[in-house]
């Protein structure tokens, strides 16, 4: 983003900073080295929190997105701007979130002007909201934002969900105030009623409401420090949530289609399944055009899509690949924690990266099943982003250990 | 802890500046209580005065959990007796007196159901109403004492309701023999209720005084009286109704009017006889040589006291129709009474004495009307007694409407430690403690003491949870100050109210401004309504203004808090020295941010406080600008720390004016606020203060958990005993 800086604005226009505070040292070991150790020990407990084992994970998750639009994400101090910095961020998140949770829903709203308003229904398709987001950049920010308006209308939409799936709301909320018609203590109440958790997301300051909201409903409240951070914040909320009370499980039934484009081999009606038809997701653009073979076709009524997954529109069955679901598999079987250690001489390196311990770094991380050691950075990767400890995977003993 | 031990073992006072929130009430209690238990011959009894009964009820809440601990640890029942003591208007129970909601109406109806002649018509005569709790307690509860406990207001009713025993009573009854005694400073200080209440408190005890910033303000207003027209009025008009009363007496019973007579030739001699023993607390009011002497003859019969008062009552009347200020001395007032309508000295110093005896006599049971007469006659009482320390002012009219008379006489107190003395002379140990206490020295000089420890204490803190900053320009450059000659200039109203919209802007949830005087807020608000600033600052936050009216400001505090509460975020403009700035506490999110516009100095035209700094400067040498500025600052203090009440909270301070930067101000805050101040944070115009305010409050805004302060702000019993630890308190120490 440093590029866009440069062309959005001059160096006047931005915020005052004390950019050589940033890199003070410190004396009395009181101010930005104590937070960053602070934010670094609780990436450390919320990785751990999530792999304590057997809970119950929300795997199917319907997700309102709440952007907050008022006239304070126009600030500059996320580059360019809020605003921009959030849907930059949130694309990311869209894809992500797929990615993750192949099998869920999502929905976009924004609050401004002491209203809400929806910008995609709850759907599975990311495409769709990729670009709703890319539309909302020319959108102007004003007012002030509603909390409660755009709860209750997130809670509208996710109330008829299934009972099985997970149902929770995320706010990005950069404004200190919010301008509500009601008791807001009423809607927290109804929204811990139908067991919708609230996660927010605060751009500037912590706000007493939004902690009690995300306490009283079981989600979770963090502030950022920097975009970097934002990021960080924003891509936990990927990661399925443990079920919170009573969620019931059933078996959801689902469509796997088949996506091969195979030539005709006469044994089954695939004359019709291979025959040139509409897509039904762009059947109401303009842009339709007659697809070719390439395609997958609903088990159930046969309709055809052009990529996976989606919500069949005609018999509202879910259609997912294989792979789909095997990529949320490893949410059920996460690798266990690392165990924290003092540096100790015998390694110099990490296993996974291989770079050299320095002494500023105290802590390092030993696999419990392979015994290697590798640095809090690497830790954090395999733990968010490989889903599998390199060391085991190297060692054949253990990594046939794993699969049995 | 070792500092209070000290002092202890010493016998001597104390003053303790420690931060808010920091445990300061336990500390004090827990460690009184085992010296208590340790060495019960040196230490029998613990007095702890605070200001307002929530705090008392605080007090009590931490003394309940001290004790359960202990007989947890213990194992078995706890011998003592803890006790909240406080007026018949929050302890009556009786069904339709303690219906009424104003203190005095009830003490006057309370004094009419149990006052002994009464309760002896009563025995003749069953139409005649008396209180069936008093009854109750008269009859069963002096011979049983309260059982060993903990007991606030509300257990105290319950225990009465019970045992239909009344609660007042029973309490003022139990203070004599309780281990620990909670109550307000009046009971000690001011003389005329130290006396009824607080006579029988044994020399081995330890006070300690809570909340003791103002102490000085305390004494001086207990021994001040203020006498008004309408006062004198009302005066009059008791007067009559004594008048007719005597005349009704002396057709009817004149054996009680004799009775009375041969009782004042005696002279007070009980009195003297309770004083030689040493038990009794020296009332300063009267001082003991005048007891040894009987009453003087010229007001000894009760009509010829009434027409006594009455002269007094007319002289005073003449005294206010003045056109222009009258300044003078206890003694040339004196000088003055004799030559008009002579009156000497010596009957005005009995005063007092013989209104409280008349009104015995004649069994007026509705003591409400008197008031204003028992005002004059303190007055009348002070006047004479004490020739040094205090003041006579009369002024024709208000300064803030020259036009309207409204004639005032100011009979007012110049030497704290006068009121305090008796206290300090009597008791082995006080303790003076509070969160803003600085600049220490100043106390034992206006209080007259010498304290043998005197210590101000820092916070530990896992994390920097105060922001103090002082702002001194506008982003325009243009400094900001509350100076006299700059106060009018729109340039600095215009900043301070650009100031306020950007943190307003900036800060969550709740925000506390305080001006200096009620006057200035309005002038500020109405500048700020013109200049379109209100405008802005609704958008962000909505806004509350505390106003003289005590129940005005009520309504706007819980609408304040409930703004707060439910996300939309509040302003709450308010005034150092007012209401808000004293007893009320904004915690966590009702106060993320105090503001403090301008230097807090006292109104320095008023009379009363230039005579009062003139006193200063000659007895204790003490200059008025030293005076006016301790005074300034610690109100300021008091003001900032409003928004800090524990270490998980977090707070912004900004002083907003560039007199807070100089050196003779910075170093006059409290240790733990001026710890935070950096110098960097000096001098700051808006636009910088903001900038650091929204930073900082992206940092304390991250996740902050208990094992966060584990090791640091908190430790465990093994962290405690550790040697490192030790070393540290140890080092600790010795740089207090």
């Amino acid at each position: 983003m440093a590029d866009e800086d440069e062309t959005k604005e001059y160096r006047w226009e931005s915020g005052y900073e004390k950019t050589w505070e940033a890199i003070k040292e410190d004396d009395d070991g009181l101010l930005e080295s104590n937070v960053a150790d602070l934010v670094a020990r609780a990436k450390r407990k919320r990785a751990a929190l999530k792999d304590t084992g057997a809970i119950q994970l929300g795997m199917m998750r319907h997700l309102f997105v709440v952007v907050d639009a008022s006239a304070c994400m126009f600030l500059q101090d996320l580059k360019p701007t809020r605003f921009l910095c959030v849907l930059k961020l949130l694309e990311v998140f869209v894809h992500e979130f797929f990615d993750l949770n192949p099998i869920s829903q999502l929905g976009i709203l924004t609050t401004k002007m002491k209203r809400s308003e929806q910008i995609t229904v709850l759907a599975g398709n990311q495409k769709k909201h990729i670009e709703a987001l890319q539309q909302l950049k020319d959108l102007s920010c004003e007012g002030e934002p509603s909390l409660q308006n755009s709860l209750e209308r997130a809670m509208n939409g996710l109330k008829n969900m299934p009972a099985y799936s997970s149902r929770e709301i995320l706010v990005l909320f950069g404004s200190l105030t919010t301008c509500d018609p009601g008791d807001i203590q009423k809607t927290i109440k109804s929204l811990k009623d139908n067991n919708i958790r609230v996660s927010i997301i605060g751009l500037a300051a912590e706000v007493r409401i939004c902690q009690e909201i995300a306490k009283k409903t079981g989600g979770t409240y963090n502030v950022l420090i920097d975009d970097h951070h934002l990021k960080e914040l924003i891509l936990n909320q990927v990661q399925p949530p443990a079920v919170a009370g009573s969620m019931e499980a059933s078996l959801v039934k689902m469509g796997f289609p088949g996506a091969s484009p195979i030539v005709n081999d006469g044994t089954s009606d695939s004359s019709a399944d291979h025959a040139p038809a509409y897509c039904l997701c762009h059947i109401e653009s303009e842009t339709s055009s007659l697809m070719g073979p390439n395609g997958y076709n609903c088990p159930q009524c046969g309709s055809r899509y052009c990529e996976l997954p989606v919500e069949c529109k005609q018999c509202g069955l879910t259609l997912v690949s294989a792979p789909h679901l095997a990529r949320s598999y490893h949410h059920l079987f996460p690798i266990k924690p690392f165990i924290e250690r003092a540096q100790v001489r015998e390694t110099t390196h990490c296993f996974a990266c291989a770079k050299l311990f320095v002494e500023a770094e105290t802590n390092v991380y030993e696999c419990e099943n392979c015994n290697q050691i590798v640095c809090l950075d690497c830790d954090l990767f395999i733990r968010e982003t490989l889903h599998t400890c390199p060391g085991c995977a190297s060692d054949p003993v253990t990594a046939q250990m794993k699969t049995n | 802890m070792l500092e209070l031990k000290r002092a202890l073992d010493a016998k001597g006072h104390c003053l303790l500046e420690m931060p808010s929130g920091t445990g300061k009430t336990t500390t004090l209690l827990s460690l009184i209580v085992a010296y208590m238990k340790a060495h019960p011959l040196d230490l029998t009894k613990l007095v702890y005065c605070s200001r307002t009964v929530p705090e008392i009820e605080k007090v009590m809440e931490e003394l309940r959990k001290l004790m359960n601990y202990y007989e947890k640890e213990m194992g078995m029942e706890q011998n003592i007796l803890g006790l909240a003591l406080s007026s018949r208007k929050n302890l009556c129970i009786h069904p339709s007196v303690s219906k009424e909601r104003e203190g005095k109406v009830v003490d006057g109806r309370c004094y009419s159901l149990t006052a002994s002649f009464v309760r002896a018509r009563h025995a003749a005569d069953d139409a005649v109403p008396i209180c069936e709790f008093y009854e109750g307690f008269d009859a069963h509860g002096k011979e049983f004492p309260l059982p060993p406990g903990v007991y606030n207001l509300d257990d105290l009713k319950e225990y009465g309701q019970m045992k239909r025993w009344c609660p007042y009573f029973l309490a003022r009854h139990t203070i004599t023999h309780a281990n620990i005694v909670v109550y307000s400073y009046h009971y000690l200080l001011d003389p005329k209720i130290a006396e009824v209440v607080s006579k029988e408190i044994s020399k081995t005890s330890v006070v300690v005084f809570d909340e003791a910033h103002n102490i000085d303000n305390v004494c001086i207003d207990s021994m001040s009286v203020k006498i008004t027209k309408r006062l004198l009025d009302k005066c009059s008009n008791s007067i009559t109704i004594l008048e007719t009363t005597i005349s009704n007496m002396k057709e009817n019973d004149s054996k009680r009017l004799e009775k009375e007579y041969k009782r004042l030739v005696e002279g007070l001699r009980d009195a003297t006889i309770a004083r030689e023993t040493d038990m009794a607390l020296v009332n300063p009011v009267l001082p003991s040589e005048i007891l040894e002497e009987a009453v003087p003859g010229t007001i000894r019969t009760a009509e010829h006291f009434v027409a006594f008062l009455k002269r007094v009552v007319e002289y005073i009347k003449t005294r206010l129709r003045v056109q222009h200020v009258v300044q003078e001395s206890p003694a040339g007032f004196l000088r003055d009474i004799h030559t008009k309508v002579c009156i000497d000295r010596k009957p005005l110093r009995f005063s007092a004495e013989r209104l409280a005896s008349l009104i015995r006599t004649l069994e007026i049971s509705d003591l409400t009307d008197f008031s204003p007469l028992v005002t004059v006659s303190h007055f009348a009482t002070l006047v004479s007694t004490y020739t040094k320390g205090f003041t006579i002012i009369i002024e024709p009219f208000e300064d803030r409407a020259p036009t309207v008379s409204n004639p005032i006489l100011y009979f007012s107190c110049l030497d704290s430690s006068i009121a305090i003395k008796p206290v300090f002379n009597r008791f082995q140990t006080v303790v003076i403690t509070s969160g803003t206490l600085s600049p220490l020295d100043m106390y034992p000089k206006i209080l007259d003491f010498h304290p043998v420890i005197m210590t101000s204490f820092t916070m530990t803190l896992a994390r920097p949870c105060i922001l103090p900053m002082i702002v001194s320009k506008g982003n325009d450059q243009v400094a900001m100050s509350s100076r006299y000659e700059t106060r009018e200039d729109t340039a600095v109203i215009r900043n301070y109210g650009n100031l306020l919209v950007e943190v307003a802007a900036a800060v969550p949830d709740g925000i506390v401004c305080f001006f200096t005087s009620y006057l200035y807020l309005e002038t500020i608000v109405s500048s700020w309504y013109d200049q379109g600033i209100i405008d802005q600052l609704q958008r962000h936050k909505l806004l509350f203004i505390e106003t003289q009216d005590a129940a005005e400001t009520s309504l706007a505090l819980i609408n304040y808090i409930k703004a707060c509460d439910n996300g939309r975020g509040a302003v709450l403009l308010s005034v150092a020295r007012g209401k808000v700035s004293e007893g009320i506490d904004f915690d966590h999110h009702l106060g993320r941010a105090v503001l403090m516009f301008g230097i807090p100095y006292v109104y320095t035209q008023s009379r009363i406080l230039r005579a009062r700094l003139e006193y200063l400067r000659d007895q204790f040498q003490i200059r008025e600008n030293d005076f006016l500025t301790f005074d300034a600052m610690r109100h300021a203090a008091q003001c900032l720390g409003r928004c800090m009440r524990g270490k998980t909270d977090y707070g912004i301070m900004i002083l907003a004016d560039k007199r807070f930067s100089r050196a003779d101000k910075r170093s006059k805050l409290p240790k733990w606020i001026q710890e935070h101040l950096k110098d960097t944070n000096c001098n700051l115009s808006t636009e910088e203060c903001v900038q650091i305010c929204k930073r900082w409050l992206r940092q304390m805004a991250q996740p902050f958990s208990r094992e966060d302060q584990l090791g640091i702000s908190l430790l465990t019993l093994e962290q405690l005993q550790s040697e490192e630890m030790q070393k540290k308190i140890q080092q600790r120490a010795q740089g207090v």
